[in-house]
C-alpha cells in the first residue's frame, strides 16, 4: 500500500476515534422522537465542525458530528470514465443493499460517492474499534475492488477484441 | 486492582441506583424497564422489574432515608416508586414537560427532587400533601438548550444544572412551605425560586456531569472537549479552574473526597483527578490499569519480549505495510461508561467504594482502599 493511503486512512482512523463519542439523546424539536442529529440539523449547539481530510483533489472525506450521530462520507478516486462508471455502479449496488451494512446511508451526501450515518444505538450494539476498523477496512477494500474489476473489464476487452478481430484474418 | 467486583447485568445499562444499605441495585437495561436485583448469597437475583415508562428510562435515584425511587424517562415522564410490602407502587409524576426527561435527583432531604429535560427547563417536584400528589415547578427559559445533568447542594437549595448549550448555571429553588429559611444558609435562602446565582460559561461544547463537593464548597463538571472544570466560591465571583486531558471526552464525576474526583467517560476507564495543598487540580493517573496487548506478550523472559517486538515488527513490516487494526483498550469496561454512583453508607464521610456503569452492560465497583499513591487524597 502507498503510504500516502496509509497517512490518509490513519488520519481518517483518529479522527473517527476522537469523534465517534456519541450518546442517546432525544430531539428537541419534537416530543418523543430521537433522530440523528447530524440528519435533521434543527439546533445548531448539537453539531460539532465538520472535518474534512483530503488525499487530493479526487478523493477526500467528510466527518460531520452531532451529539448522537456521525456521519462519513467518502469520494472515492475516478481517474477516468471506465473508473467513474465502475465506481457508480460499484458504490449504487451497495448502497441498495444498506441494510445489511447497518451503518451505510442509503444516499450519499451531495458531492459524495458513498457515506455512512453511525448513531448512538450502533455503537451501543457494536464495539467502536470494530466499528472504525470496518470503515478503513472498507476504505482499503474499494480502492482494490475497483482497480480489480477495471483490470478484469479491460482484460474481456482485449480478449473480445481479439477474438472479434480473428475473424478478419 | 481497584476493580472489586464485576457484574454483567445486560446488554447495556443507561444508569443504576443503589439502595441505601447496597444490597438492592436498580438499573435500566436500555429500555423502558427498571430491574431491581437483591444480593443473596453472593449472587445476584432479579427481584422487581418496574414497568411503567413505555420510552427508554435515563434516570434514575433511590433516596437513602425514605427508600423512594424516582425515574425519568425519554416519554416526558417520571414516577415515584413506594415499596409497600412486595409491590412496588408508582405514583405519576406531573412533570407538565413536553419533551423528554434527561436526568433526575433526589435532593439532600429528600423532599424534593430534580429532573432536567430536553424542553430546556428543570423542574423542582415536592410532595403535596393535600392532593396527595407531587406536582413540580418549572425554571423556564434560563436553558438554551437540554438540561443534561442536574446536582443538588448540601444545603437543599442550591441546584447545579448542566446544558448542551455548555454552561453550567447555579439556581435558587427555594420553595414556600417546603423548605425552611434558616440562618445556617446564609444569603442562599434568602433567594427566591428559579433565581439564577451565577452562570458559568467555561466549555465550548456540551457541559455534562455535575457534582458538589461533599462540604458544597467546590462544583465540578465536565465539557465535551475533553475538560473538566473545578470550581470554587459559588457566588457572585467564582474562581474556575480548567483542566485539559489528552483523552476522549468524560461523560459524568463523583467526589470521592474534597480533594479528588473520579470522571467516567469515552475513554472507558475512570480518571482520578486530585487537587494538591496548593488546591491546584491536575490529573494523577486511570484507575483501570491497561493490559499491554502486543503480539509479544507471550513471550515469557523481558530480553525475549523486546525479541519477540522486534521479531513481530518485522514480521508485519513484511508481508504488508497495512493499518494495524487499533488495540483493544483492555479495561474493564469495554464501551462508554455513562453512570458513577459512591457506595459509601451516607454514616462515613470518607468514600472509597463507588460503581460504574456502561453501554457495555457492566456494573463494576471499584474500591480505592489499597491505593498507596491515591490514599493523600482521600
Amino acid at each position: 500500500m502507498a503510504t500516502s493511503l496509509r497517512l490518509y486512512l490513519t488520519c481518517i482512523r483518529n479522527t473517527l476515534e476522537a469523534s465517534l463519542c456519541l450518546q442517546n439523546f432525544p430531539c428537541q424539536e419534537v416530543e418523543r422522537h430521537n433522530k440523528p442529529e447530524v440528519e435533521m440539523k434543527t439546533s445548531p449547539e448539537l453539531l460539532l465542525n465538520s472535518i474534512l481530510i483530503c488525499r487530493n483533489e479526487a478523493e477526500k472525506c467528510l466527518i460531520e458530528t452531532s451529539i448522537n450521530s456521525l456521519r462519513i462520507s467518502l469520494k472515492v478516486k475516478q481517474a477516468d470514465e471506465l473508473e467513474n462508471i465502475l465506481t457508480k455502479k460499484f458504490l449504487r449496488f451497495l448502497s441498495m443493499r444498506a441494510e445489511a451494512f447497518q451503518v451505510l446511508r442509503r444516499k450519499p451526501v451531495q458531492g459524495y460517492d458513498i457515506s455512512f450515518l453511525i448513531t448512538n444505538f450502533h455503537c451501543e450494539e457494536m464495539q467502536k474499534r470494530k466499528l472504525i476498523d470496518f470503515i478503513v477496512q472498507f476504505m482499503e477494500d474499494i480502492e482494490k475492488e475497483i482497480s480489480e474489476l477495471k483490470m478484469s473489464v479491460n482484460t474481456r476487452g482485449r480478449l473480445v477484441a481479439t477474438e472479434f478481430l480473428k475473424q478478419f484474418i | 486492582m481497584a476493580a472489586v467486583e464485576v457484574h454483567q447485568f445486560a446488554q447495556c445499562i443507561t444508569c443504576h441506583a443503589w439502595s441505601a444499605d447496597r444490597s438492592m441495585i436498580a438499573l435500566c437495561p436500555n429500555n423502558n424497564e427498571v430491574h431491581i436485583y437483591r444480593l443473596s448469597q453472593d449472587k445476584w437475583e432479579k427481584v422487581h422489574v418496574l414497568q411503567k415508562h413505555d420510552q427508554i428510562v435515563c434516570g434514575i435515584d433511590w433516596s437513602a432515608r425514605s427508600n423512594r425511587i424516582v425515574t425519568a424517562s425519554h416519554d416526558r415522564n417520571s414516577y415515584v416508586w413506594n415499596q409497600e410490602g412486595s409491590e412496588w407502587v408508582p405514583t405519576l409524576v406531573i412533570l407538565r414537560l413536553n419533551r423528554a426527561a434527561l436526568c433526575v435527583q433526589w435532593s439532600p432531604k429528600e423532599n424534593k427532587f430534580a429532573v432536567g429535560s430536553g424542553a430546556k427547563t428543570v423542574c423542582i417536584c415536592y410532595y403535596e400533601q393535600d392532593n396527595n400528589w407531587w406536582v413540580s415547578k418549572l425554571i423556564r427559559k434560563r436553558h438554551d438548550s437540554s438540561v443534561t445533568s442536574v446536582a443538588w447542594h448540601p444545603n437543599n437549595i442550591l441546584l447545579a444544572t448542566t446544558s448542551t448549550d455548555g454552561k453550567c448555571r447555579v439556581f435558587s429553588t427555594f420553595i414556600k412551605g417546603v423548605d425552611t429559611r434558616d440562618s445556617k444558609a446564609g444569603s442562599v435562602s434568602d433567594s427566591k425560586f428559579g433565581e439564577q446565582i451565577v452562570q458559568l460559561d467555561l466549555s465550548f461544547s456540551w457541559a455534562f456531569g455535575v457534582k458538589w463537593s461533599p462540604s458544597g464548597n467546590t462544583l465540578a463538571y465536565v465539557g465535551h472537549n475533553s475538560m473538566i472544570y473545578f470550581v470554587d466560591d459559588v457566588g457572585p465571583s467564582p474562581l474556575a479552574q480548567n483542566v485539559a486531558f489528552r483523552d476522549l471526552p468524560l461523560r459524568d464525576v463523583l467526589f470521592v473526597s474534597e480533594k479528588m474526583v473520579i470522571g467516567v467517560g469515552f475513554d472507558c476507564n475512570p480518571m482520578v483527578f486530585a487537587a494538591d495543598e496548593r488546591g491546584i487540580w491536575s490529573f494523577i493517573r486511570f484507575l483501570g490499569e491497561r493490559k499491554s496487548t502486543l503480539s509479544g506478550s507471550r513471550y515469557s523472559s523481558q530480553f525475549s519480549e523486546a525479541f519477540g517486538k522486534f521479531y513481530g515488527q518485522s514480521k508485519s513490516g513484511a508481508s504488508n505495510d497495512g493499518i494495524e487494526p487499533s488495540r483493544s483498550r483492555g479495561g474493564i469496561h469495554e464501551n462508554c461508561i455513562s453512570c458513577i454512583m459512591s457506595l459509601t453508607e451516607s454514616g462515613s464521610s470518607r468514600k472509597t467504594r463507588f460503581s460504574t456503569s456502561g453501554l457495555d452492560g457492566k456494573v463494576v465497583v471499584w474500591d480505592l482502599e489499597n491505593q498507596e499513591d491515591l490514599s493523600g487524597y482521600l
